[in-house]
């Protein structure tokens, strides 16, 4: 059993990181479930725990001069979804995590770290290409999310590193697209999410992304799939829909109920473009009930 | 580096020199007594084990007690005897809300935290209020009705 430290500042954070590569726990929604033991009795882990959840250079959300916003890694599901600052799509996601006690206490450094693959956080990040701030005694670093999560529980996180936050670019969409299914409406773990954006002007699509989210071991932006789409005229959407619908398909994992995810994915893709075609009212594309 | 953990419980000041990942719901309920506080599923599902930390809603059994340095939590015995916490308690006895019980005292957290923050809640917004906390019993209507029953009778209590 390892030893487990409560470090005051981020600096001694970094230096027990370093030394003892003890691991951060911040929320415990996943750390703290995933060692329990029973009722009275402490989780124990095989290594080095620090608690984190104190340390003040990892909260707050706030703005940078290039427009961009930088949470820290502190940050709950509930100031995020609260956050004016944060992008429609990341908002969206943290306001469906859970129910309100985990929105209170999760982190997003936490649902970015734990890598699974239904994680609700890193799909909407992934579709506006946020970074991860990795922070060591030797510096800082900045990666795309996308290159951070090498797969199912899997990162690119040294073992002298901690998340210190993430940052999310400036981006002005057309149409907006967020779903997670699960099975109930709160304290669902994701069957499948989608998040998508447009940027159409004069009739052409300028720019058109696409993540989705439990549907492999990581989650699944296909550029080429994107590419099929941009532009191209709105007009011209009957004609090279099937294409990237089929593209898209072909890039979520065959191995976990393909049919179920591709089905579901493909009717969602092609209610957002048909939205697009229609000359729908720009902003979020709801979904009818 | 912290050596002690120093925080309130219900006013009380609180010093655990002990193993900080023991569960906050431990520490409540064991070493300070407060069995108000359920444990149900003990992985932060059903809501019973409840409490207010800090002005918001957590479920104190997927807390290490090392995380909770320098904050103020409340549980089902910290609030009974105030005025917003008589008022939830009256409602539900007089909306029938509880059967078992059990799920209660962390219904009760969620619509003090609800209220707290939102005096005059939809149904919509209690249901979402109370979405976090599993009742086995009453199927919820007479709990969200008697939520409703708080909202009304509190009156400037929430504002």
């Amino acid at each position: 059993m390892g030893m487990t430290y409560i470090p005051s500042t981020l600096d001694e954070a970094l230096h027990l990181r370093a030394e003892k590569k003890a691991r951060p726990l911040a929320g415990g929604s996943d750390l703290m479930v995933q060692s329990k033991r029973g009722i009275g009795l402490a989780p124990e882990f095989p290594f080095d725990v620090m608690i984190i959840t104190g340390l003040k250079e990892l909260k707050g959300i706030r703005k940078l001069d290039d427009g961009s916003v930088e949470i820290g890694a502190l940050s709950t599901p509930a100031e995020i979804a609260d956050s004016d600052l944060v992008p429609w799509h990341v908002r969206q996601a943290a306001s469906g995590m859970g129910a309100i006690a985990l929105r209170n206490s999760a982190t997003i450094g936490g649902n970015i770290g734990n890598a699974s693959p239904k994680g609700d956080l890193p799909q909407p990040l992934i579709l506006l290409d946020a970074s991860v701030v990795l922070a060591s005694i030797r510096g800082e670093r900045q990666m795309l999310l996308d290159d951070f999560i090498l797969g199912s529980k899997k990162t690119a996180l040294g073992d002298d590193e901690i998340i210190k936050s993430i940052v999310i670019p400036d981006y002005d969409f057309t149409y907006l697209f967020y779903r997670k299914i699960g099975m109930r409406k709160a304290n669902a773990i994701s069957k499948l999410s989608l998040s998508v954006a447009a940027v159409v002007k004069d009739g052409e699509i300028i720019d058109f992304r696409a993540a989705s989210g439990a549907a492999g071991p990581r989650v699944i932006r296909s550029r080429d799939a994107e590419n099929l789409l941009k532009g191209h005229k709105t007009e011209e959407i009957p004609e090279i829909q099937e294409s990237f619908l089929d593209s898209w398909n072909n890039a979520i994992s065959p191995h976990a109920m393909p049919l179920y995810r591709r089905n579901t994915t493909r009717r969602m893709l092609s209610y957002f473009l048909s939205a697009i075609y229609s000359g729908k009212a720009e902003g979020i594309i709801e979904e009818e009930d | 580096m912290l050596s002690e953990i120093v925080f309130h419980v219900n006013g009380k000041k609180i010093v655990y020199t002990g193993n900080p990942l023991t569960r906050l719901v431990d520490v409540l309920r064991e070493d300070l007594g407060l069995t108000g506080v359920k444990e149900g599923c003990g992985e932060g599902e059903c809501g019973a084990c409840s409490v207010i930390k800090d002005g918001k809603l957590v479920t104190s059994c997927i807390i290490p007690v090392g995380a909770v340095n320098g904050s103020e939590i409340y549980t089902i015995e910290g609030i009974r005897d105030t005025e917003k916490g008589k008022c939830i308690i009256d409602a539900f006895a007089e909306g029938g809300a509880v059967q078992c019980g059990f799920c209660i005292p962390g219904m009760v957290m969620a619509t003090y935290a609800l209220l707290s923050s939102n005096p005059h809640p939809t149904e919509m917004e209690i249901r979402k209020g109370i979405s976090g906390n599993i009742c086995r019993c009453t199927g919820y209507d007479l709990i969200v009705e008697s939520i409703k029953l708080a909202s009304e009778k509190g009156g400037d209590l929430w504002a």
